[in-house]
């Protein structure tokens, strides 16, 4: 699922909400987790920060790196919701399964400040998946990186959340329309801190909301493989 | 038949890699074990060399364990904290001649041992101190007396020299307890204005340059009216000493140190993650930034000033042993605190030795020593560095 809109309508913030870095000064946030204990509904405000990364995982949108740690020991952290102090043979299986998953292997024993912004940002969400979440979280992770590497991700997100045995959903900040149309089930336009519209991305983009929401004048086609491209021919 | 799965290569290389890495420790710890050893050995007295001291201890321990139930009676009745029966009682107790003078045996025992077990407390506590500054704040050169612990103390002990203000009358302890009040108050500052506006990392080191701003003037000017005795005593207790806490002392510093050790090393895998990528990542692990920035500051700030209160101010070590240690074991914190505990204390046996040896018999405080060492080993970390980028 992406969040569309204009910075400043509220992307960011809603993710930050849901994950515990910002609060909501009134409402609440629950999810649906599948899980029997608590039938299926978590409220996530009633959650501590440890609970609250073991039902999701956030992806930030910029990764600062002071002091270096090898990847396998960054992607490692993600463990530590579920860990007490000594570390399992699960979890260290889990850290390299996720890592030869995303193609990580030879980055292994790297040190993690001496690697390029696309092998980073995989990186993190080596751990985002290492943590086992329900909901992953992700805060623009296409627009500090090269064409390619935006592709790269974003197919990696949907593999993802397709290969996972238990259900998950990814909710994902994004900036680039085509981008959210191309590899989004939804899309959730937001406007100014409410939400114009939510559905599949042919229900949302149209013409019309996206000349109301971006301010510009573009022409909506569905090609051939069937998913929407908005082409953009000027500001309103 | 199915083969058992084996465990994968990369987890195989991460569980030897941290094999690796801990034997390292093992053996640094090793080393400043031998180094404490030789440390007792070394020193400015002429009668007294080597050889000599090692022949007193070896007899003493032989002594000690001949004779454990006349010992352990003699402890209970004797807390002066004394670590061996006093000469002059054992040779009538038993009518055994000691090895060595009464002088002798008080110079290693009433003299080097103290020193040299200050100086492992208080280089493991400053070490410790600085590498979980260093964490929490997520900057390098950081160090426990960063934020204002040291001006604190300096202030505190300003007062009771120069104005005669102090907290607690006891003369011994007057400038001790000024000392440690007046740098957990400025820690205490810190703390409060860190909860009226939820401040980041960095913001807790510019109010700690601007903390120490301000002490630096209050006692630059008590300065200025001081009478030159007062300007040489205050001079004096910033020059970190061992010398000057004695064993009463020492077995307190070391009882605050093995209370609050294990609150620091719990807090290992939550260092990992706040110091890795900032505030939001922690977050995404399950890391409370704020609470745990907090804690560590106040844990960090005790450490720190109950040794400094005693020895006067102690720099570097908090800055480098967490530095050296990194080259070895990388950030994992569960590696990183032991590993700059031992760095720390052999840092301050090494200086400590230095200082009492080098120009014997004038002793330069541990303080002083470290500052010059300090310059140029930072000098060659950062040329180090550059090298490698």
């Amino acid at each position: 699922m992406s969040v569309l809109g204009v910075n400043g309508a509220g992307k960011s913030t809603l993710i930050k909400c849901l994950n515990g870095i910002l609060k909501p000064d009134s409402g609440k946030v629950s999810i649906l987790t599948f899980e029997e204990s608590d039938n299926g509904l978590v409220n996530v405000s009633e959650l501590d920060l440890v609970g609250l990364s073991r039902v999701m995982s956030y992806v930030p949108q910029f990764i600062r790196t002071s002091f270096s740690m090898d990847v396998f020991d960054v992607v490692l952290l993600g463990r530590r919701p579920h860990l007490k102090w000594r570390i399992s043979e699960n979890d260290r299986n889990k850290v390299s399964e996720t890592l030869r998953y995303l193609n990580l292997e030879e980055f292994a024993f790297r040190k993690f400040d001496q690697i390029s912004g696309g092998e980073r940002q995989r990186v993190v969400i080596a751990k985002a998946i290492a943590q086992d979440p329900n909901l992953f979280l992700f805060d623009e992770p296409t627009s500090n990186l090269d064409l390619k590497n935006q592709i790269q991700i974003m197919k990696c997100i949907r593999k993802i959340i397709k290969d996972s045995k238990s259900p998950k959903s990814a909710l994902i900040a994004i900036h680039d329309i085509n981008t959210a149309a191309r590899y989004s089930d939804k899309i959730i336009l937001l406007d100014n801190g409410s939400i114009k519209a939510f559905g599949s991305p042919d229900e949302v983009l149209t013409e019309q909301n996206i000349a109301d929401v971006f301010g510009v004048k573009s022409s909506v086609v569905l090609t051939d493989e069937n998913y929407i491209r908005v082409l953009i021919d000027d500001e309103i | 038949m199915e083969l058992i799965p084996t465990m994968d290569s990369i987890s195989v290389k991460h569980i030897e890699k941290g094999k690796h890495q801990v034997f390292i420790v093992l053996v640094l710890g090793i080393l400043t074990f031998l180094s404490s050893l030789i440390a007792l050995g070394l020193g400015s007295s002429e009668n007294l060399d080597m050889t000599k001291v090692w022949k007193i201890v070896l007899f003493d321990i032989y002594d000690f364990f001949m004779n454990l139930d006349i010992v352990l009676e003699n402890l209970w009745h004797n807390l002066s904290g004394c670590f061996s029966l006093s000469c002059n009682n054992r040779s009538i107790m038993y009518g055994i001649d000691r090895e060595g003078t009464a002088l002798q045996n008080s110079m290693i025992y009433d003299w080097r041992l103290p020193r040299i077990l200050t100086a492992i407390v208080g280089g493991i506590a400053l070490a410790v101190a600085g590498s979980l500054m260093q964490g929490c704040l997520g900057n390098p050169l950081v160090s426990p007396l960063t934020l204002g612990v040291a001006s604190g103390a300096a202030l505190g002990a300003a007062l009771a020299i120069v104005l005669g203000f102090t907290i607690l009358s006891i003369p011994s302890l007057a400038i001790v307890a000024n000392s440690f009040i007046f740098s957990l108050l400025v820690v205490f500052i810190i703390i409060q204005l860190g909860k009226m506006r939820s401040i980041s990392a960095e913001s807790y080191i510019l109010v700690g340059i601007a903390i120490t701003f301000i002490c630096g003037a209050i006692v630059s000017t008590m300065q200025y009216f001081a009478s030159d005795a007062q300007l040489s005593a205050l001079a004096h207790w910033s020059f970190g000493s061992l010398a000057r806490p004695n064993k009463k002392n020492l077995i307190f510093m070391s009882l605050v140190l093995i209370a609050i050790l294990p609150t620091a090393v719990r807090w290992s895998w939550d260092l990992n993650a706040l110091s890795l990528a900032g505030d939001e990542f922690a977050i995404s692990t399950g890391v409370d930034p704020v609470k745990l920035r907090k804690n560590i500051l106040i844990v960090s700030a005790l450490m720190t000033s109950i040794i400094i209160a005693f020895t006067g101010l102690i720099g570097f070590v908090g800055l480098a042993a967490p530095h050296m240690s990194r080259l070895i074991v990388g950030n994992d914190f569960r590696k990183l605190i032991p590993c700059s505990a031992i760095f720390g204390s052999f840092l301050m046996i090494f200086a400590d030795t230095l200082g009492r040896t080098l120009f014997a018999p004038v002793i330069i405080p541990v303080g002083v020593m470290l500052s010059i060492i300090g310059g140029p080993f930072f000098m060659y970390l950062l040329l180090k560095r550059r090298v490698q980028h």
